[in-house]
């Protein structure tokens, strides 16, 4: 029976080609549309499954909050870890304090790597469940060794053996090798995480990390706990919420709330707002799954719509079956069965299309999936897919064509009512509703990265790198190397800063000017800066100046942002003093010299924060900002400056970045989500014109005698075409007026997570439109005029 | 000694045309014998193919009574109707209705399928099927490789090959040319000497005549 009924199957695809081309064509790029999300939202919800006690591990995170503003962040102070040891350590099997990633120079004879790492606590290695290779399990342990991925070691030694051998780090300490471990695979937290030295060596290795122990107000570290098994997160976080509050009293006023974050939450969920966790990346994963489905969905209709528009060809079958002794629901079984052929064979070509294109998929959504030929669970899914997808696209058909009267049929009276056809353009009208819908949301997606891109950044960011210097061997050196930079022609100037121009590093408190309100909570972002701050980055001062060599007391000179200014609500800055709020034993008050532009540092879609740019008088500096001749090739240029770098520390890796390709980097996510969107409306407009050109070429078909007659009559060519176009040249318009306020609407709420947004415009709406009123007349009127151009006697004949 | 194969009682079928009731038949009364062979006779729109569908239970009468086999179809659940008339009755049509999809050994095979027969038997029975209309040569043809005649012929050795009590054949020489329509009748006779209870309509009179009994329709009455 099954067999009889493929058979039909098989003969009606072979007969009816442009119809099975259309179907499976739609069905097998819908499919392969979604079998890529559903990939791809599997990789997202799978990250950090490398870690087994992923549902154990947290990190600790605070919200402090600054004027009713509430600020989330993982940063907390060093003093929490000894709390935690003391008096609530039965909650936990790890306590591990970490560095933030920091890159380093390692050293073994005269090979030089620059690599990332962090500096980690003993528990480490078991919570991580680190994958040793060769070495102690424990490589934490010693204070003067290191742990190396298995990448590292081979960069550093080729094939010698890691163990034992002595690596120089930041060209001062020196670390031996105790055990080498697994690379963390991507996907995962600290994939990148290359070396771990222990934390008890890189305490030591600075002055202010010293002085960190007791500073509850120095939030500069990381703090990861592995809880134990008799307890939740929700406990633990209850039980040690408060504990820095009630631990110092100066803190006390900023109301620091600690808490866990799952390890499951760090990379889907990490989004805070106003101290409630808010979403974050999971956001995508929903939207693009909710697209996947409807991809899914139009290349369904385009199968009922083709299907029931076919209905009276398929319908003398129906009336001799059921005459012969078909019971309706043996004819369901056989319309589902065909569909289930037609989705069983497009899932085929849907596979074809996903190995063909994963790569590109891949790099367009920068993730490394593979295909998962032998992941049974992979099968089981596509299995279950198929079937479902057959019913949704097979079972109103199969309702429909089944529920004919075989007299009415076979006597040929049969014809479809004045209504049939009414379900067949709702669903074009659903097709094309999503479709404009897309088109609306990624042209607004591309506007606001566009018009993020054409905000002024404050700085000429062109033409200028950075080149890290965070270790003490630079320490000194920072007029030196600007004189010697500018002498090699590579550059015009040269700045040393204490963060990146790209990232605010540094947020500071504990000032007082005159004229602040008396419970003023100020938050400020802090970056040390040197000579030429101004001249380097090209920044406007629109009120004083910028630092001086000419004036000595510069010293203790800082710049304001404008942002600033308004903020601290001064009037007339410029000479004026901004002093240390504690008494005792103060720092020395900073006079404001000068006024500048804002600069954006943190996000192109926020505003910019009030940032205080403070001259460095003790050289911490972590980057030198060199602004590169103009006159010479980039190239030219760097080569210069890698001469003067490499004559000055031979033993040191030249390493920088572009300031504009950092920037850009912030655009990385929303600009991967346009390009995804992109590819996805595509597929959507696909979809939906394929079902567009089937039903038009049914209608032209249907209506041959009737345009042959028309003819006959003396209608000319225009006015068939209208009379054929104009039908669907309608239900798009609906499908527009659908579309547009519902875009609108959500396009809106998808704006208001930016404060630095655009609007939805009306060009946005009137592309959309005309596109898809174009579109459509391309494809009705390619089968209008071919009917209408077409021989009326020949029409007449078929009857 | 003969059974009663068909029996209508006072049997009527009336359709809502707009507001109006229209009768298509009214009040029919007569038994079919097991054996018989049976001309249905009167002018178009007289109600013969409304009666033959209504025995063929495709369609149902409005009123009266219908007894099959000494069954009350009338009162009958749709289930069981068609459980009866797939193991009792053959239709042939005017307009052979082969599906077009389908070579004439799967047209012939189908219904043996609606009836759940066994993969081996079936291939037995399509086999003397095809044997005795001598169609074995074209048995792997498509229905619109065939002509009009030879379609027919593939027709009613679908609609025998269920073994039925009853063929009901819907005119259906209409579409033939003579000399088809006598081979055509010719196997009706033939048939129904081996037992098969027919009912045809038909216009013809000498197509009439090859039945042992011609009932006469005008406008929804026997006259």
């Amino acid at each position: 029976m099954l067999k009889n009924y493929f058979k039909i199957a098989f003969r009606n695809l072979i007969k009816n080609k442009v119809y099975s081309f259309i179907n499976i064509s739609g069905l097998a790029v819908g499919m392969a549309a979604t079998i890529m999300i559903g990939l791809w939202v599997t990789d997202e919800l799978n990250f950090n499954n490398h870690f087994k006690d992923k549902g154990s591990i947290a990190q600790v995170f605070q919200s402090q909050t600054m004027n009713a503003n509430v600020n989330t962040s993982p940063a907390v102070p060093r003093p929490l870890e000894f709390a935690l040891r003391q008096d609530h350590t039965d909650n936990f099997k790890h306590i591990v304090m970490s560095s933030w990633e920091q890159p380093r120079y390692l050293k073994f004879g005269e090979t030089n790597i620059y690599i990332t790492g962090n500096a980690m606590q003993e528990g480490a290695t078991a919570m991580l469940d680190l994958d040793i290779i060769s070495g102690v399990k424990d490589g934490l342990k010693e204070k003067n060794s290191i742990m190396l991925s298995e990448s590292a070691a081979k960069s550093l030694f080729g094939n010698e053996t890691a163990l034992g051998k002595i690596v120089k780090v930041n060209n001062e300490d020196d670390l031996i090798v105790s055990s080498v471990y697994k690379d963390i695979p991507t996907n995962n937290s600290f994939s990148d995480m290359e070396y771990i030295i222990p934390w008890k060596h890189y305490v030591t290795t600075q002055p202010w990390l010293e002085l960190s122990k007791d500073a509850w107000g120095n939030n500069s570290f990381q703090l990861f706990v592995q809880i134990n098994e008799n307890t939740t997160m929700d406990v633990v976080t209850s039980k040690i919420s408060d504990v820095k509050k009630n631990a110092s009293s100066e803190t006390a006023q900023f109301n620091p709330q600690l808490f866990l974050l799952p390890m499951k939450d760090w990379y889907l969920r990490s989004e805070f707002e106003n101290g409630v966790q808010s979403g974050g990346r999971i956001e995508n994963v929903w939207l693009f799954g909710i697209i996947g489905l409807f991809i899914l969905l139009l290349a369904c209709i385009n199968f009922v719509n083709l299907s029931t528009a076919r209905s009276e060809k398929r319908a003398t079958e129906v009336g001799i079956r059921k005459s012969i002794g078909s019971q309706r629901s043996q004819l369901i079984f056989q319309f589902l069965s065909e569909s289930f052929l037609i989705v069983f064979l497009s899932f085929i070509v849907a596979l074809g299309l996903v190995l063909l294109f994963l790569n590109g998929f891949n790099n367009l959504a920068s993730k490394a999936i593979v295909f998962p030929w032998e992941n049974l669970q992979f099968w089981l899914i596509s299995l279950a897919f198929v079937i479902i997808t057959a019913f949704l696209a097979g079972s109103y058909p199969a309702i429909y064509l089944s529920s004919f009267n075989p007299v009415a049929v076979l006597k040929g009276t049969f014809k479809s009512g004045r209504y049939s056809s009414l379900p067949r353009k709702i669903l074009v009208v659903a097709q094309f509703t999503v479709s404009v819908a897309l088109i609306i949301g990624t042209l607004v997606v591309m506007n606001q990265i566009q018009f993020s891109k054409d905000r002024p950044v404050g700085y000429d960011k062109e033409g200028l790198i950075q080149i890290p210097v965070m270790s003490n061997e630079f320490i000194g050196k920072k007029d030196v190397m600007r004189n010697q930079f500018i002498a090699s022609g590579g550059a015009l100037e040269m700045t040393g800063t204490s963060g990146p121009m790209t990232n605010v590093w540094s947020n500071r408190s504990g000032y007082t000017w005159d004229g602040k309100p008396a419970d003023f909570q100020e938050d400020l972002a802090y970056t040390s800066v040197s000579y030429e701050f101004v001249e380097t980055l090209g920044l406007k001062v629109t009120a004083g100046r910028g630092f001086s060599r000419e004036f000595a007391s510069d010293s203790n000179a800082v710049l304001l942002n404008e942002t600033a200014v308004k903020y601290m609500g001064l009037i007339d800055p410029i000479g004026k003093f901004i002093r240390d709020s504690d008494t005792e034993d103060p720092s020395p008050p900073l006079k404001i010299v000068g006024v500048v532009e804002d600069m954006i540092i943190q996000s192109p879609y926020s505003p910019v924060k009030q940032a205080m740019y403070v001259f460095d008088s003790e050289d911490n500096t972590a980057f030198y900002n060199v602004r590169l001749n103009p006159e010479k090739s980039t190239s030219e240029n760097l080569a210069l400056i890698e001469g003067v770098f490499k004559k000055n520390f031979p033993n040191t890796p030249f390493d920088y970045q572009f300031v504009d390709e950092e920037y850009g980097a912030k655009f990385e996510s929303e600009e991967r989500v346009a390009s995804l969107a992109r590819v996805f409306t595509v597929l959507a407009i696909f979809i939906s014109c394929l079902g567009l050109f089937g039903l038009a070429s049914f209608v032209a078909e249907q209506r041959t005698k009737e345009i042959g007659v028309r003819k006959v009559l003396g209608a000319s060519i225009s006015q068939l075409w209208l009379l054929l176009s104009k039908d669907f040249i309608t239900l798009v318009v609906i499908a527009l007026l659908i579309a547009s306020p519902l875009a609108y609407y959500i396009m809106g709420q998808w704006l208001q997570k930016f404060s630095y947004r655009t609007t939805v415009s009306w060009d946005v709406f009137a592309i959309a439109c005309f596109g898809a009123l174009i579109i459509t007349l391309i494809i009705v009127s390619f089968q209008a005029i071919k009917a209408a151009t077409s021989n009326p006697v020949k029409a007449l004949r078929t009857e | 000694m003969q059974n009663i194969l068909v029996s209508l009682n006072e049997a009527t079928r009336t359709v809502n045309s707009g507001s109006n009731k229209v009768t298509l038949l009214d009040n029919i009364n007569f038994n079919v014998e097991e054996g018989e062979f049976i001309s249905l006779m009167g002018p178009s729109g007289s109600g013969k193919s409304t009666l033959l569908n209504c025995i063929g239970m495709l369609d149902n009468f409005t009123g009266g009574g219908y007894t099959f086999l000494g069954e009350p179809v009338h009162s009958m659940k749709e289930k069981n109707r068609s459980k009866l008339y797939k193991e009792y009755i053959g239709f042939v049509f005017q307009a052979y209705h082969l599906i077009d999809e389908l070579t004439v050994y799967e047209n012939i095979e189908t219904p043996l399928l609606y009836k759940n027969v066994k993969s081996s038997e079936r291939k037995a029975m399509v086999a003397d099927m095809l044997d005795r209309f001598n169609i074995v040569g074209k048995k792997d043809l498509f229905p619109i490789q065939l002509s009009g005649g030879q379609q027919q012929l593939v027709g009613i050795a679908r609609a025998l090959i269920g073994q039925p009590k009853l063929i009901l054949a819907d005119e259906p020489t209409g579409n033939l040319n003579s000399k088809q329509s006598e081979e055509i009748m010719e196997l009706f006779a033939q048939l129904n000497k081996e037992g098969v209870t027919i009912i045809q309509a038909t216009h013809s009179e000498s197509n009439a005549a090859y039945g042992s009994r011609i009932i006469n329709l005008l406008d929804g009455k026997i006259v």
